[in-house]
């Protein structure tokens, strides 16, 4: 029976990039009155069939995430997010090249045969100063304005 | 007749585009994105040169596209001036809405028309490399001649050797029917190709799998033109690589030299 392992990604040194949406957002896109603040991070789902997923998740953390700038946490079957955000997931719709040889890598590189499917995803987190219906139709309103372009790009409101 | 090239944070193709632009005897000067937008309109001409623009975060500029210059840009665009986006300029001018540049996408609440995807170089239907690439290519123009501000004089079929260098070229739409109509409106500008002009969609004829191997397109009027390949990078024949017998002559101008040589061109006809 196949598992699925998530690995959530973030970096523990200040996120440039984070920091440039929010400020667009806040000073471009008018968004200063509700939005506080913008923090980003990755996420790696593995479809995996057979073995210890701890274990597992615990290789592919080593070859993943550098310990030196990045923190990462580990769901088995699972996934979840912290409630004093809106998590935005966003991924390629059109195929994804960097999975594509995350997966390889793994499979045949690394001797990971039971790699089955590799996703690979950024998860906005946007902290709203309002409360949640309305913080998720700003999120709604964020992420097609400007967090994807929905030519390449899908995103989802993952909910708790 | 005066050129702005835009700089954004990050842009780094500004000085030898201007470079080019005087070279073909046009005045211009380097606009700071965070200069007053108004004074475009006392500009004839723009460019929006290559590089990385905020770093390219979040999406090759994507974050450029949000700033107060390129609205004044559009204003400049429905004016009937001159446009020319090249590499890190034409992902801009994508994620602005002023290219493919139809009237529907263009609104403030609507959203965009196409996307300048990740590079993925694909040969014999396996991926054989992503990410970023540099390379001399070949490029066939497909417009005919006054088609587009930046190919007003080169003819139809004409080859240029040009060198591209990006990581997110990849041209992508989910909008129905927009490739066909961007054929049959001519507004696909130039195609990449081998070094006799035949289009081969794979790689490394097609250097990033962009769909149908286009390499630049322009709006439905043509004063708007966006190019992946750098021609300021072979403006003139010394900038051509070693094996090149064309470098030897180091007086002759460049394939690149062209694009240059059309914005004049189209500034001189239109006025």
């Amino acid at each position: 029976m196949s598992q699925k392992i998530n690995l959530r990604v973030w970096l523990k040194i200040p996120d440039a990039e984070a920091a440039t949406v929010k400020n667009t957002l806040i000073r471009r896109l008018g968004y200063g009155s509700i939005l506080a603040d913008v923090k980003k991070e990755r996420l790696f789902s593995f479809e995996v069939d057979g073995g210890d997923p701890l274990e597992l998740a615990k290789s592919f953390a080593k070859e993943l995430v550098n310990e030196n700038k990045e923190s990462h946490k580990v769901y088995v079957d699972a996934l979840e997010y912290e409630e004093d955000y809106v998590p935005v997931k966003v991924a390629l719709h059109i195929e994804d090249g960097e999975a594509i040889s995350i997966r390889e890598r793994l499979r045949r590189r690394l001797g990971f045969s039971n790699v089955v499917d590799v996703e690979n995803a950024t998860v906005w987190k946007l902290y709203f100063k309002t409360l949640r219906p309305e913080a998720q139709i700003a999120a709604r309103e964020i992420a097609e304005k400007l967090l994807i372009n929905p030519h390449k790009d899908s995103y989802e409101i993952l909910s708790h | 007749m005066k050129i702005a090239v835009l700089q954004f944070p990050g842009t780094n193709c500004e000085f030898e585009t201007l470079v080019a632009v005087k070279a073909v005897g046009m005045d211009g000067e380097i606009f700071r994105w965070n200069r007053e937008a108004g004074e475009l309109s006392s500009f004839d001409g723009f460019i929006l040169p290559g590089g990385f623009s905020y770093q390219d975060r979040l999406r090759a500029g994507a974050i450029a596209a949000k700033e107060p210059v390129l609205a004044a840009l559009k204003d400049e665009a429905g004016k009937g001036k001159p446009i020319i986006g090249i590499c890190n300029g034409f992902q801009i001018l994508v994620e602005a809405g002023l290219l493919p540049g139809r009237p529907e996408a263009c609104a403030p609440d609507k959203s965009i028309d196409m996307a300048l995807a990740q590079n993925v170089m694909v040969s014999k239907g396996k991926i054989v490399r992503r990410g970023y690439y540099c390379d001399w290519v070949h490029l066939r123009h497909e417009a005919p001649a006054r088609r587009s501000s930046g190919s007003f004089a080169i003819e139809r079929g004409a080859l240029l050797k040009i060198p591209i260098a990006h990581g997110e070229g990849n041209l992508v739409t989910a909008t129905p029917g927009l490739i066909k109509e961007l054929n049959e409106n001519d507004q696909v500008v130039f195609r990449y190709c081998d070094k006799n002009g035949r289009i081969i969609d794979e790689f490394p004829y097609n250097v990033n799998g962009s769909t149908e191997s286009i390499a630049a397109i322009c709006n439905e009027p043509g004063n708007v033109l966006g190019m992946m390949p750098h021609p300021e990078r072979a403006f003139f024949a010394w900038q051509l690589p070693a094996f090149d017998p064309r470098k030897q002559r180091p007086d002759e101008p460049g394939p690149g030299r062209r694009v240059f040589e059309s914005m004049k061109r189209y500034i001189e006809v239109r006025a």
